[in-house]
């Protein structure tokens, strides 16, 4: 049906192509922040001032004079974004204390896939032909359905204007030698628009650890190739197509019992766009949306002497969507936007028995109206239908009322969820060294049956009942409550939010083994939430000097621990004498990953004299945990994993010569502030960038 | 007139005999009586409460012994009288004596006192298992409370380690190798809490080893220990009291504080640090 459907749509719009010319908008230098607009959050274009929800946007000359290459390090200077490793060792996203599991990340408005233990590594993302980067705070899985507990990352590539051959090439090299190179072009001949980009990062990785052997990162290098073309074959029909692909490669190596294993990993994503937009009327826009995307990882380590293998892993995942989507406006000029399509999911990969795949259809709409003049109204809702889960419903109710011409409130409460991922279901994996095991939900029963039958179980532990309703989709409802206030050079909001998750899943055992290990499966049973609340402030003392300053508090716990703790069902240990004391309330420090207080200052000095500008950013982390030391399942006062808070110190200043070339240098981490338990944040590294624009 | 007469005469008589009752100088017994002893056993220095009537107010005129051993009296009152187990006391009559009169307030028992220590570094070696391939093995490393030592008895042991495995000396073999017989009658609970707040065995149940299971069970957070897959440390679950019967049906409780050697998890595993506390009298189920 909805192949129909789309081979109908080559017939089709316009609201995005629209999006598009404002945005362009914003490279030039007459731009003023009343252009900044914003596709992610309603998914028509938006005034970002304008809009009832907390949105983060990051401009391309932000990152540029940033002097940033990967996306990782832009986001993690906005306020309220921080990336961090979680306990597996992979890097992910954090959005108002909410976990990288739970962000879903958009390149041009369609999903990215490949995941490594729930996280989404960003730094698998160049910059370098980014126009800008959204984010949309809380949830939002009424447009965009699973994963947008947290927030949505849009990543809005540059499209090209102008009809003569533009674009650029740079080259950039850094500590660790770190290399980054990019060429961008992008060129308009009459109604037909191309752009190529190319990019390739290595680097030889850095070792925070020398005394023991091997790196803290390995070297590694990738490429990122984007193809794309615009096409409009008429006022109201136009093309937009994309390629994408990237490639890792990256030395691994692993030390087992004085063995040192080696080998590599290596990713490898495709992404293939399709959309055309139609304007079907005057009021009435169209969207016909062709995504496929496949990530590919796999990682050989092997002991180069005697060719044992450690470790041999695959992993591979496809992504199918078509969906078309249209927005209606009304005399009003309050705007009906709905949308439906289907999702194909498909993994296979070590630990599965074979191939799975997951199925859904949904439908949404969403309805923008100015209710009275002052009184902006979003509300809208969708439904999913999985193959695996139980249906979604996720509604949505976003407010904003100017109360002032400088002075705003908004309001929202929104419903997200993420559907019970392929491991959770589908995991069949016994560790060698240790001898436990972990059962996806939906083999469970199954694979039980088998180790029983083989007699590795003792004792079933859980009765096989709760094991026979599906898995449910964890959710949360999240409510955002704030402040804005712009006057003259001021910019000021102040946003409290809070998240109230339930049906977590997690691990527990089912089952014990005869060699006295456990099976493990997953269910839904934590809850937990997330508060606080952030604030921004900038001022422009004139059009050169911009000085902001961002602050995020947060308070993060587990409700359940929570109730543990009142009744006295808590206990740790006393580092002295090691002997066993109940925790109170005041000893909960919440949940892993969280700092309490994060913080940013900035300054962005243009000097147009001399075409050169240089900024300042400070990034402040206060002290977080990583894990639970003391064995009592949360992060307490007398846990030993606390990591200390922390300041980075960014600078960059470039300068623009003979009209097309520009000189960057800067340094990143520039007080080399490094600690042994953030392998991710290697020490000082300078960099110098040539780029010319043509 | 003549009835008047004789009831003055009845009258005076008895006022006359009740002074002279009253001048009476003779020593007479003072009446008092015991309703309760508080404990019928402790040890040493336990404080033991009698409660009666007629007590002085003032412990000068009045003795407690246990067993002929004076105590000292710490507070008293008309009804109540608070003294102390004394150093040298034996089991048998505890005595009150009040003047001249004396009265048996009730047996007393004397116990031993709780042995209460910390055994650091008790090695339990294993071989095989976690990941080597082999099948585990290895002579369980045992210890008696009676002496509170490590022991290479066949028989007079309590509970035995190797590895993260813990034997008790009750029930039958479990079936792994190289494991002890099992000649006594010692069981195992666990208790959830401070070490302090158990403090006793009284209702607990006792499970003991049985085929191909052990009292206290084994694996990650399924008895004593839970161990973290990052940082591969095994971890004693705080608020986890182990609470044992011994072979001879005696109790003890121990909090496992470390499984590394010198209570340092950067150091070399299988080292058993524990605080214990046994109580020595047969049957006792007091554990503070």
């Amino acid at each position: 049906m909805w192949v129909k459907k789309m081979y109908l749509s080559v017939l089709c719009v316009f609201a995005f192509v629209k999006g598009y010319t404002q945005e362009t908008e914003i490279d030039t230098t007459k731009v003023t922040e009343i252009d900044e607009v914003i596709l992610t959050a309603t998914r028509t274009a938006r005034q970002l001032s304008s809009l009832p929800l907390p949105v983060t946007l990051v401009s391309k000359k932000k990152i540029i004079q940033s002097g940033t290459i990967r996306l990782n390090e832009i986001l993690n200077e906005q306020t309220g974004i921080i990336t961090v490793a979680d306990q597996s060792g992979f890097e992910g996203v954090q959005i108002q204390g909410i976990a990288s599991d739970y962000i879903l990340i958009l390149i041009d408005g369609v999903p990215l896939v490949g995941r490594s233990a729930g996280n989404f590594d960003v730094s698998r993302l160049t910059v370098g032909n980014i126009k800008q980067i959204e984010v949309v705070k809380g949830p939002s899985s009424s447009l965009y359905g699973s994963e947008a507990l947290g927030g949505v990352i849009n990543i809005i590539t540059s499209a090209p204007e102008t009809e003569k051959l533009s674009g650029n090439a740079s080259y950039r090299i850094g500590s660790f030698t770190q290399q980054d190179i990019n060429l961008d072009i992008k060129q308009r001949i009459k109604s037909f628009r191309y752009g190529i980009f190319a990019n390739r990062f290595s680097s030889e990785g850095y070792d925070l650890n020398p005394e023991t052997e091997g790196q803290t990162v390995n070297p590694f290098e990738n490429y990122t190739l984007n193809a794309r073309i615009y096409n409009d074959f008429s006022e109201n029909l136009s093309l937009f197509a994309s390629a994408r692909y990237y490639n890792q490669n990256q030395d691994a190596g692993f030390i087992v019992n004085d063995t040192r294993f080696e080998g590599d990993s290596k990713e490898e994503e495709w992404n293939a766009h399709l959309r055309f937009d139609h304007n079907w009327s005057k009021n009435l826009t169209l969207a016909y949306e062709l995504y496929y995307t496949n990530y590919t990882a796999a990682e050989k380590l092997a002991d180069p002497i005697s060719d044992d293998v450690l470790t041999d892993s695959d992993f591979d995942q496809r992504l199918f969507r078509p969906e078309v989507r249209s927005t209606y406006t009304f005399k009003n000029s309050s705007k009906l936007t709905t949308g439906f399509g289907f999702q194909y999911d498909q993994l296979d990969r070590t630990f599965f028995d074979e191939q799975v795949d997951f199925s859904s259809q949904y439908a949404y709409a969403q309805y923008d109206i100015n209710v009275i003049n002052p009184l902006n109204v979003i509300v809208g809702a969708r439904f999913d239908n999985h193959s695996e889960y139980s249906n979604q419903f996720s509604p949505k109710l976003a407010l904003r009322y100017k109360i002032t011409n400088t002075l705003a409130a908004k309001a929202s409460i929104g419903y997200g969820f993420k559907a019970p991922d392929f491991r959770q279901l589908y995991f069949d994996f016994t560790n060698s060294a240790v001898g436990y095991t972990v059962l996806g939900y939906n083999v469970a029963i199954d694979k039980l049956r088998e180790l029983q039958d083989q007699g590795q179980i003792l004792d079933i532990v859980v009765p096989e009942s709760d094991l026979e309703d599906p898995l449910e989709a964890e959710s949360s409802v999240g409510y955002n409550i704030g402040l804005t206030y712009k006057k003259q050079n001021w910019n000021t909001e102040v946003n409290f939010f809070r998240n109230d998750f339930k049906n977590l899943i997690d691990t527990r055992i089912i089952a014990r083994k005869t060699n006295g290990q456990n099976v493990f499966s997953y269910f839904n049973f934590d809850k937990i939430y997330t508060t606080g609340l952030e604030t921004n402030i900038s001022y422009e003392f004139n059009k050169n000097i911009n000085i902001s300053a961002g602050y995020q508090l947060l308070y993060a716990f587990d409700k359940t621990k929570e109730d543990a703790i009142d009744n006295g069902e808590v206990f740790a240990r006393d580092p002295q004498t090691n002997e066993t004391i109940e925790v109170s309330k005041s000893d909960y420090f919440g949940l892993v990953n969280r700092s309490r207080h994060n913080a940013n200052f900035k300054i962005f000095y243009d000097i147009p004299s001399v075409k050169a500008n240089i900024n300042v950013r400070l990034l402040y982390r206060s002290k977080y945990a990583l894990f639970d030391t003391n064995g009592n399942g949360l992060i307490d006062d007398y846990d030993t994993s606390f990591v200390d808070g922390f300041v980075t110190t960014n600078v960059a200043a470039s300068k623009t010569f003979c009209k097309n070339f520009n000189l960057q240098i800067g340094a990143n981490n520039l007080f080399d502030y490094t600690d042994t338990l953030i392998p991710t944040l290697p020490g000082i590294q300078f960099f110098t960038k040539i780029n010319y624009q043509f | 007139m003549k009835k008047v007469i004789l009831l003055l005469t009845a009258i005076s008589i008895a006022f006359t005999s009740c002074s002279s009752d009253d001048d009476n100088d003779t020593p007479q017994a003072v009446y008092f009586t015991i309703s309760d002893l508080s404990l019928s056993k402790g040890t040493v220095g336990s404080e033991v409460t009698i409660t009666g009537t007629g007590f002085p107010n003032s412990s000068d005129d009045i003795t407690v012994s246990f067993n002929d051993v004076q105590a000292v009296i710490t507070s008293i009152n008309t009804t109540t009288i608070v003294s102390s187990v004394p150093a040298n006391a034996t089991t048998g009559e505890v005595t009150v004596k009040y003047d001249t009169k004396t009265i048996n307030a009730g047996m007393f028992t004397i116990l031993d006192p709780l042995v209460e220590n910390k055994v650091e570094n008790l090695p339990a070696p294993q071989t095989g298992g976690q990941g080597t391939g082999q099948a585990i093995g290895g002579v369980f490393t045992k210890f008696d409370f009676e002496t509170g030592a490590v022991t290479t008895s066949e028989t007079d042991w309590d509970i035995a380690f190797r590895g993260t495995t813990i034997a008790v000396n009750g029930g039958e073999v479990t079936g792994t190798a190289d494991e002890p017989a099992r000649n006594g009658n010692a069981g195992a609970a666990i208790v959830t809490g401070t070490f302090a707040s158990a403090t006793s065995a009284e209702g607990l149940t006792f499970n003991q080893d049985a085929s191909t299971t052990f009292a206290i069970p084994t694996g990650s957070d399924n008895g004593w220990y839970n161990y973290n897959f990052m940082t591969n440390i095994i971890s004693p679950i705080p608020g986890k009291v182990l609470v044992f019967r011994t072979r001879n049906g005696n109790y003890a409780k121990i909090e496992i504080l470390s499984y590394y050697l010198n209570e340092d998890t950067s150091q070399s595993g299988r080292n058993y640090t524990f605080n214990y506390v046994y109580n020595p009298n047969d049957g006792e189920t007091v554990l503070e």
